[in-house]
Formats: structure tokens, C-alpha cells, sequence
């Protein structure tokens, strides 16, 4: 008896109803739910993918559609290779992406430490320090070359204050010596409040309980800091790492906006170098070989460095 | 090791008085096991004498010496606590290598090994020395926690419910083993817990907390035998007391409110008939349920009993304890 009613329950319910209307299995309704994803993906993701590694082999240009297209195998890759200019680029994206890297991580790490001091207003700390990377990266580049301008520029003004040199005695865009830090200093400013808020969410996962059995074991700040701090927040640093360094190797807007890549090439970073010959040079195929040898570059090393993360979580 | 004495101590943390002027002493050697509900104040006061808390007034001396301004690592106490707390990004070896590591004490690495190994070998975790802490069970974490205490020699050992999440046989063992090396190392413990077995076998004193107050200070025997009120009378037996009205039986002293008998303190086969509900056998032990006038009463029978529900048997008190209507007992002398 009791079998009857729960078939009869089960068979008032709408899910059960709606099924056998439609006769669909339920690996059938999964399908149905997943194929509009996988469609987009193959459409806007992996399509254009294959299709730049094939153009990648020929002499194709999108500005002259009608043009004879001509497969030259791997000339695109042995010319970008071999010349020197790629490699000052990518020397450019080097820089940097190291020097980002480097400050972001110790100036957001230091910023999270103070801020998870308990004292009082640290939560309107918090949300000051993370109001730059609520900006618009093309009103960021904007706004910096304002503050770098020689004659009336803030940044120029507070270095000359503390270094009693003379404001309008140099240029941070200017100067091909100074160009590459000035993009640094932008970055780091802007996305330092990331690393930050990354940092913040780790050392917060280490529960007080922790500390004090330290101090119970006789450990020493400075121990503490080094044995329990460093250690339990190394993998959410190392993710902020690799968000950063995969946003900063394609790094564009602000830099466009900032110094265009100049002064001459020696702020032209590979994105934009990408962009100029794909289309203002107008070099599709030449430009697909050089976005393949940037995929590869970024997903060979991201994957490298994944392991490493999840070899540090797993210890 | 110490002697810690604790005067006039109180702690409160916003509109709660977690513990009020608590004053006792820890005598240099003494296992003083520390007894109460949730909320009596118990850890809060491990934690004053860890220097985890700071108090609001009174004073702790440690081996002579006042502690209050003193880092928890000045004062070398130990504490092995209740969410085991144990450093999870490390083994369990560095885990309990982690306090002899510390520059104060300067332990050759040699002399760390040979330590770690032997307290692991006591705990039985000597298998699990190169896992991750985190890859352990329960019971395993606090077999470490314990262990990261037991490694060094400080002044005194706190334990906040150490043995509560291990299975019965491991803390009928561990229960040995701690007394044992108390005993052999003449350590000071300070050790809470709500298991009255390891308050009567392992405690040289026992304090019972109400609310943040010390009711009681004594051995175990005179908070068993004598205790000073209801509340007290309560934390130790089991079954626990029955507490029935004073008036159910004759001699009650003049202001004697409730009457108190252990379940071994009423005698069977004289007396006034009480009726057999249920009869529980536990192996070691059979507890037999009855009715009095209406009211309920657990005493114990023998393990052959062949009492059945239902059946009538004479019950009579003896050697009670009498509580006047504040819950105070009333002393022998008065009655």
C-alpha cells in the first residue's frame, strides 16, 4: 500500500510530470543544460584558436581579403624568433612583470598584515586601500600621466620634495630610463590593494588558536611570523601571483594610455607590439605565430607554476 | 616544576564575569583536576595562567613569582587545548619538535629526535610521524596536542579537556599513561574535564566551578563524600545523586530541605517499599530504577539481582547528606 501512495506522490510531482512529457533521460537533461555552454566555448574560444594556429603557417592580411594566401610553414615563427626587436619586448614584459610582481607581493602583503592588526577603522582602511583597482584602467593611464607631468604634476613634485631635486628636471614618461619604472609604479598602485585583499582572506584563515599555541610553545613573534604566518599564507600569495603575472603578461590599456610604448619601443610590451602588427600593420599571419608563441609562453608556465601551488598546498 | 597560587583572580569579558575572585593554590607536584558545565569558567582560567587572557584583578604567582606582566612564553607553561590546535601546514614530528625548537630553550636537533620519538611511542603515534597533522583522525590530533605538551618540562601542564574526543579504550590508556608520567616526572597539572572518572582516578585535588566561582577545593574523596552543597554534590557519581525531599524519610535535621543519597548510600531489605521500574545491567555494574512516593531513585543492585519491574523492595537511607533550602549542606556535627 504504501508503494502505491509514493508512486502516486511521486507521479503529482511537476519535475517527474515535466519528464515524462518530454521523455528525456536524465543525461539527456544534463545535455541540454550543458550544450549552449560548450557551443559558446567552442565558438568564441577554441574555434578562433584553431584557426589562428593555421593562419600562424600562412602569409594571410585581413586588409586584402582577396589577396592570394600562401602557406609558408613555420617562416613566421623563424622571423619572429630571430628578430631582436621581440626579443627587446619581451625583455619590456619581463621587467615589468617581475617588478609588479615583486612589489605587489611585498607591499600587499605588508598592507594586509597592518590591516589585520585589530584596531579600530581598519575596515574604512580597507575599503580606501582598494578604491584604486575600482578604476578604470583608461582613466588610471589618464589620470598618472597628469600626475607625471613635469611642470605640474604631484608625482613629480612630492620626488622633488624629498629628493630636493628639481620637478621639472626630469620626465618618468619621458625618459627611456624612467619609462619602464613609471609603468611599474602605475601597476603597482593600482593592483597592490588585489594582492592585498588576497593576502588579507589567508592571513584571516589562520585561526587565533594557532598563535596562541605558539606562544604557549614559547615561539617569538618573529618565529611566529616565519613558521606559522609565512607558511599558511604562501598559497593564497602564490595565487595572487599567478592572477597577477597572467594579467600583467597581457597588459595593454593602462600602458597605452600611459606612454603609448614609448619613449621608442622601450615600453612595448608584447600585447602591444601583438596588436600593432595585427592591426596596424596588418600582418594577420605574422601576428597569429606571435599570439601562439605568447599562448604557449603563458600556458607553459602557468601550468608549471600551478603544480608548484598545488605542491605547496598539499605539504 | 611548580606550585601556582591564584588570588582574588576575576576575568570578564564585556557583561559576562567569566570568573569571580577565584583563589587557590596548585600545590609544586599535585594533579588538580578542575570540574564544571559549559560556561563555569573552567578554560578561562587555564587561560589567565597560560597568559592568554590578562586579568581584570587578583594576582598568579608561578613557582614563587609573579607572572602578571610575563608573556605566556616567560611563564613555561604548557597547555594542550580542547580544538587541539595543532600547526597544520607541518608533520606531526615538527609539530612536536615545534616547542623544543624554541630559540629559549636551545635543544640539539639529536636530543629533539630522541624526545619526539619517545613521547610519540607513548601516544602510540610513532607510526604517524611524517604525516601531515591534518591528515589525522580526531582522536590521532589530539594524541599529537598532547604529545606537543608533554615533549618539554615546563612549570606547569594545562589541559583543557584533553582525552574528551578519543575513543573509550584509548582514554582508559592515555587516562594511565598521563598519571603515570605525572607521577614519574612529579609534574603540576592543571586539567579540565567533565569525566568524573578521571577526576576521582587521576586528581590529587579537585575545584568545582559554578559561574565563574570556586565552590569547592579538595581531594577528590572530600568533594565525593562531603560535599559543600547541591550543585557540588551534583558534578561527581555516577549515577549521580538521587536529591529527594528531606521530609520523604524520618530524621532530617531541623532545616534540612532536600535529602541526598548516592546511589550506594540506600540500603535494600529494610525500610519502607519502593516499586522496580527497570533494571539496567552495564557489566560492572547494575543500576535498578525505583519509585518512591512518587519519586524517582537509582541505586545499585547485584549484578545477579533477580529483581524483576514491578516487584516491591525495602528501601532505607544511609549515611545521607542533608541541604538546607539554599542547597548548603548541612554539616555531620548538626544533626
Amino acid at each position: 500500500m504504501s508503494h502505491l501512495n509514493m508512486d502516486s506522490v511521486a507521479r503529482a510531482t511537476p519535475r517527474h510530470l515535466s519528464r515524462r512529457i518530454r521523455g528525456l533521460s536524465d543525461r539527456a537533461i544534463a545535455w541540454v543544460f550543458v550544450a549552449p555552454t560548450i557551443f559558446l566555448l567552442l565558438a568564441v574560444n577554441i574555434f578562433p584558436l584553431i584557426w589562428t594556429i593555421r593562419l600562424s603557417f600562412t602569409n594571410y592580411a585581413a586588409n586584402r581579403p582577396n589577396a592570394e594566401v600562401q602557406w609558408i610553414g613555420l617562416r613566421n615563427y623563424e622571423r619572429i624568433l630571430s628578430d631582436p626587436d621581440t626579443w627587446a619586448t619581451m625583455q619590456a614584459t619581463a621587467h615589468f612583470l617581475f617588478w609588479t610582481i615583486v612589489f605587489q607581493v611585498m607591499i600587499g602583503f605588508a598592507l594586509a598584515w597592518l590591516i589585520n592588526q585589530k584596531f579600530r577603522g581598519n575596515d574604512l582602511w580597507t575599503t580606501i586601500i582598494v578604491l584604486p583597482m575600482m578604476l578604470s584602467p583608461a582613466v588610471v593611464g589618464n589620470f598618472w600621466t597628469l600626475l607625471y607631468q613635469p611642470q605640474l604634476g604631484l608625482f613629480n613634485s612630492i620626488v622633488g620634495f624629498f629628493s630636493g631635486a628639481d620637478p621639472t628636471s626630469f620626465s618618468m614618461i619621458g625618459d627611456v630610463h624612467l619609462a619602464p619604472w613609471s609603468i611599474v609604479i602605475v601597476d603597482t598602485w593600482m593592483w597592490t590593494p588585489f594582492v592585498m585583499l588576497i593576502c588579507l582572506a589567508g592571513l584571516r584563515s589562520i585561526p587565533d588558536s594557532i598563535y596562541e599555541a605558539a606562544e604557549c610553545d614559547r615561539a617569538s613573534r618573529w618565529r611566529q611570523f616565519w613558521t606559522i604566518t609565512v607558511p599558511m599564507v604562501l598559497p593564497f600569495l602564490m595565487l595572487a601571483v599567478l592572477f597577477r603575472g597572467i594579467e600583467n603578461f597581457k597588459m595593454f590599456d593602462l600602458v597605452v594610455q600611459l606612454t603609448g610604448g614609448g619613449p621608442g619601443n622601450i615600453t612595448t610590451l608584447t600585447s602591444i607590439e601583438l596588436k600593432r602588427e595585427a592591426f596596424e600593420k596588418w600582418r594577420t599571419g605574422y601576428s597569429s605565430a606571435y599570439a601562439v608563441i605568447l599562448f604557449v609562453t603563458v600556458f607553459g608556465l602557468a601550468s608549471i607554476y600551478v603544480k608548484a601551488l598545488n605542491r605547496v598546498k598539499d605539504r | 616544576m611548580a606550585e601556582v597560587v591564584l588570588r582574588n583572580l576575576a576575568k570578564s569579558f564585556g557583561t559576562t564575569q567569566a570568573v569571580r575572585d577565584v583563589s587557590f593554590t596548585v600545590p609544586d607536584g599535585a594533579f588538580v583536576v578542575l570540574l564544571g558545565p559549559t560556561g563555569a569558567g573552567k578554560t578561562t582560567l587555564l587561560r589567565l595562567i597560560a597568559g592568554l587572557e590578562r586579568p581584570d584583578c587578583g594576582e598568579i604567582m608561578i613557582a614563587g613569582r609573579p607572572v602578571a606582566s610575563d608573556t605566556p612564553a616567560e611563564r613555561n607553561v604548557a597547555m594542550v587545548f580542547q580544538q587541539y590546535s595543532l600547526y597544520p601546514h607541518m608533520s606531526v614530528r615538527d609539530n612536536l619538535a615545534f616547542p623544543l625548537r624554541s630559540p629559549m630553550l636551545r635543544t640539539p636537533e639529536p636530543e629533539i629526535a630522541l624526545k619526539v620519538r619517545a613521547v610519540a611511542e607513548t601516544l602510540k603515534i610513532a607510526h604517524k610521524l611524517d604525516n601531515k597533522a591534518t591528515a589525522l583522525s580526531g582522536g590521532e590530533m589530539q594524541r599529537v596536542s598532547i604529545g606537543r605538551a608533554l615533549v618539554r618540562a615546563p612549570s606547569i601542564y594545562l589541559m583543557d579537556e584533553p582525552l574528551s574526543s578519543l575513543d573509550a579504550k584509548l582514554r582508559t590508556d592515555l587516562r594511565v599513561e598521563l598519571k603515570r608520567i605525572q607521577t614519574s616526572l612529579g609534574a603540576t597539572f592543571l586539567y579540565v574535564t567533565h569525566d568524573q572518572i578521571e577526576a576521582m582516578t587521576m586528581a590529587t585535588h579537585v575545584g568545582v566551578l559554578d559561574e565563574g566561582r570556586l565552590v569547592q577545593f579538595g581531594t577528590p574523596r572530600e568533594i565525593y563524600e562531603t560535599p559543600a552543597s547541591l550543585y557540588v554534590a551534583g558534578r561527581l557519581g555516577l549515577p549521580r545523586m538521587n536529591m529527594l525531599p528531606a521530609a520523604l524519610f524520618a530524621g532530617a535535621p531541623p532545616g534540612a530541605q532536600t535529602i541526598g543519597l548516592r546511589p550506594e548510600n540506600i540500603v535494600q531489605g529494610t525500610g519502607r517499599p519502593a516499586r522496580v521500574v527497570r533494571i539496567e545491567h552495564l557489566g560492572d555494574q547494575t543500576r535498578l530504577h525505583l519509585v518512591f512516593d512518587g519519586h524517582e531513585i537509582v541505586t545499585l543492585t547485584d549484578p545477579h539481582t533477580g529483581l524483576e519491574p514491578g516487584d516491591l523492595v525495602p528501601i532505607e537511607p544511609m549515611n545521607p547528606l542533608y541541604f538546607d533550602a539554599d542547597g548548603a549542606r548541612i554539616a555531620r556535627g548538626d544533626y
